[in-house]
């Protein structure tokens, strides 16, 4: 018999024991959890909080996330990116740096010293900054997690066209962002 | 020029990080079920704004069940006549039986058999809320005393069979029963928030 709630994202049930479930959740999300939220923010101690923050939500609503690894998964991911996406709009501006005041650039050939590597480095992830949560999500998920479209429209919900969309207009931005201008100095 | 994935992995913080977040994961969870059971520390303004919350949907329940009440009283049984989207529950089977009706569920191919008798109808319900879920939206369904005594007693037998939510005659969705149903139910069918608010209001408003 077909599992329809699996199927079709649906469920009909009595949650007994919340915080049970809160507990395991945590036990089996929060390693990739974290993962995903230290990739889509600029610090650990924030990422730290944007996770806290998904599982607060998931005990404010739990009879919402629905049964099974995956699609709690992909329920946990997707509020974990509206929360980023609502703390991003708020600092968006503050944080969108001007990246030619870095005196590294992060496409410079050849040997760097440590300075100018870890430089490069930062330079690279503030760059990430600029970009949408879901569009950095994107772009993580299959640059930095290895994942393919499908599997990341899958785990999104939203259709694979979408996907490559985003991750399209992603690495261009990040690109445009990084590339070396006239000025700047190698 | 490098290839931008691999400046990605160069810089990815996980590389260079990679046992940080390992140490306050127990604290992490410690807290969090904390919050969760007590609304201390960090979660203390979302408990304070659930608490507010849960006030509110004492307030608007009270209000629900006065109406409720008013109307049975003044012109009884027409309640489900009233809303404006007809609510039921039927057990079903995946297999054609007899007594049983075949029905599409809405936005799929696929049939089920639907039992003739109506497990819930709108008058067993207390109170529907909107949910928001990711991107999607949900509505939950709190069952009155009696809606609670009928689903439990129907869906305790009914184990891995489905069961049958119809809005306005359409089998919206009919997901299999892992246990039984006791107070509440949701129906997370891929909602716009309009078409949400839509159901909730229905289920328990006048039109």
């Amino acid at each position: 018999m077909n599992d329809l709630s699996c199927s079709r994202a649906v469920r009909i049930s009595d949650v007994r024991d919340a915080a049970e479930r809160l507990g395991v959740l945590f036990d089996t999300h929060y390693d990739r959890l974290y993962r995903l939220a230290r990739r889509l923010t600029s610090s650990a101690d924030d990422a730290k909080d944007l996770v806290q923050d998904t599982f607060l939500k998931a005990a404010r609503f739990p009879r919402s996330i629905p049964i099974g690894a995956r699609d709690e998964e992909a329920w946990l991911v997707r509020v974990m990116i509206n929360t980023r996406r609502d703390e991003w709009r708020k600092t968006s501006t503050r944080n969108r740096h001007d990246l030619r005041a870095f005196s590294a650039s992060p496409w410079e050939p050849g040997e760097r010293s440590a300075e100018a590597a870890l430089i490069a480095r930062t330079t690279v992830w503030q760059a990430l900054d600029t970009l949408s949560p879901r569009r950095r999500a994107v772009v993580v998920m299959h640059e930095l997690e290895g994942l393919a479209v499908p599997a990341i429209a899958s785990l999104l919900g939203v259709s694979a066209i979408t996907v490559r969309w985003h991750l399209s207009m992603g690495k261009r931005d990040l690109t445009h962002t990084l590339k070396p201008r006239k000025g700047d100095r190698k | 020029m490098n290839d931008l994935r691999e400046l990605l992995q160069d810089a990815d913080p996980i590389r260079h990080e990679s046992s940080t977040f390992l140490e306050p994961r127990e604290t992490q969870r410690r807290s969090l079920l904390a919050a969760a059971s007590s609304g201390e520390g960090r979660a203390g303004a979302i408990a304070t704004r659930r608490s507010r919350a849960a006030f509110f949907v004492v307030v608007v329940s009270i209000t629900i069940l006065a109406l409720f009440l008013g109307n049975r009283l003044w012109s009884p049984r027409i309640q489900d006549v009233h809303a404006a989207v007809r609510f039921e529950v039927r057990l079903a089977e995946d297999k054609p039986g007899p007594r049983l009706r075949e029905a599409k569920i809405s936005g799929t191919d696929r049939s089920i058999y639907l039992h003739e008798e109506v497990v819930v109808t709108n008058s067993d319900i207390s109170a529907a809320r909107l949910i928001h879920v990711g991107d999607a939206y949900a509505v939950g369904i709190e069952f009155n005393k009696a809606g609670a005594k009928k689903m439990r007693e129907a869906t305790g037998e009914h184990i891995g069979k489905p069961v049958a939510i119809l809005l306005d005659g359409q089998v919206v969705m009919a997901p299999v029963l892992r246990s039984p149903v006791n107070s509440s139910a949701e129906i997370t069918d891929g909602f716009t928030k309009n078409e949400a608010e839509k159901v909730v209001k229905g289920i328990v408003g006048k039109t």
